[in-house]
């Protein structure tokens, strides 16, 4: 691995460098499962004794900011994927609690340069417990020569 | 569809055809559900202005789509993890279609893996992923 990237791992992964709350709304959750194409009635109806949000719904609560504030520029971010883990449901009307930090950090070389690839992670706690993770996956073409 | 268990799913088992809706309506709704406003999910002329080769479906709908049609295929599945590479743009107003494979079962573990993929009308994949889910036995 290039020293420069071990630098950037070493200084900036598993560090948490935003907090913020989530409050999760009823009408939010049910009318993203229903623009997903959701069906069961644990995503649509309220009153259903398994009423949760729909499992990829974290992957829109977005934290303040995607990088740490001092992190450097390599160029411009694309958004190259998507990844969620869930380990509990998440439940409208509670509040959850986002932690992000850098997950992963690594190049590839190409013909056409270097490409760094960053994995921001949003972990979201409620009260009791970690319920998901929601991973962003931004690839960044570097600048050549100043270009 | 009926609830599923493990003993039902076939290695190899392709899931049915799913057809998400990419209209520019839906990612334009969604888009402001989710705090995503701007030309780029909701008018084609301005998001090419920005560069775009047009408006476009955004992310995390397609994961959606995804996952939706998992559910639609086992009603009774528990989404453990969905992780979705954003290959090239979906392009809103171009029909794509949604295909998933099982390829792998842990009987033991009740988890299914499936490879996903979202391609347009020229069988170009845009987005690739795989979810692993767990089925009660």
């Amino acid at each position: 691995m290039e020293t420069d990237i071990e630098e950037l791992r070493a200084k900036y992964l598993k560090k948490d460098f935003d907090v913020k709350e989530f409050p999760i709304i009823a009408e939010k959750t049910i009318r993203f499962a229903e623009l997903c194409g959701e069906t069961a009635d644990r995503f649509l109806d309220p009153n259903h004794k398994d009423f949760q949000a729909s499992p990829t719904f974290v992957g829109s609560l977005a934290g303040s900011r995607l990088l740490p504030s001092d992190f450097p520029r390599f160029g411009i971010g694309m958004d190259a994927g998507k990844g969620i883990e869930c380990f509990s449901p998440v439940i409208p009307g509670s509040v959850l609690t986002g932690k992000t930090h850098l997950h992963d950090i690594y190049a590839k070389t190409g013909r056409s340069g270097r490409m760094i690839f960053i994995i921001t992670r949003i972990e979201f706690y409620n009260s009791e417990r970690h319920l998901a993770n929601s991973d962003s996956r931004i690839v960044i073409a570097e600048k050549q020569n100043g270009r | 569809m009926a609830d599923k268990t493990i003993k039902d799913v076939e290695f190899g088992e392709e899931l049915p055809v799913f057809v998400p809706d990419t209209s520019l309506k839906r990612a334009s709704v969604f888009a402001s559900l989710v705090g995503w406003e701007g030309p780029r999910f909701s008018d084609h002329e301005k998001a090419r202005e920005e560069g775009l080769p047009g408006a476009m479906v955004p992310g995390i709908l397609n994961q959606g789509y995804l996952t939706a049609m998992i559910h639609q295929w086992a009603p009774n599945s528990t989404l453990i993890s969905i992780d979705t590479i954003f290959r090239a743009p979906v392009m809103a107003d171009e029909e794509h279609t949604m295909k998933a494979i099982v390829t792998d079962i842990d009987e033991e573990a009740q988890i299914v893996e499936l490879d996903l993929t979202l391609a347009n009308e020229k069988n170009e994949t845009r987005v690739l992923g795989t979810a692993r889910i767990k089925i009660a036995s």
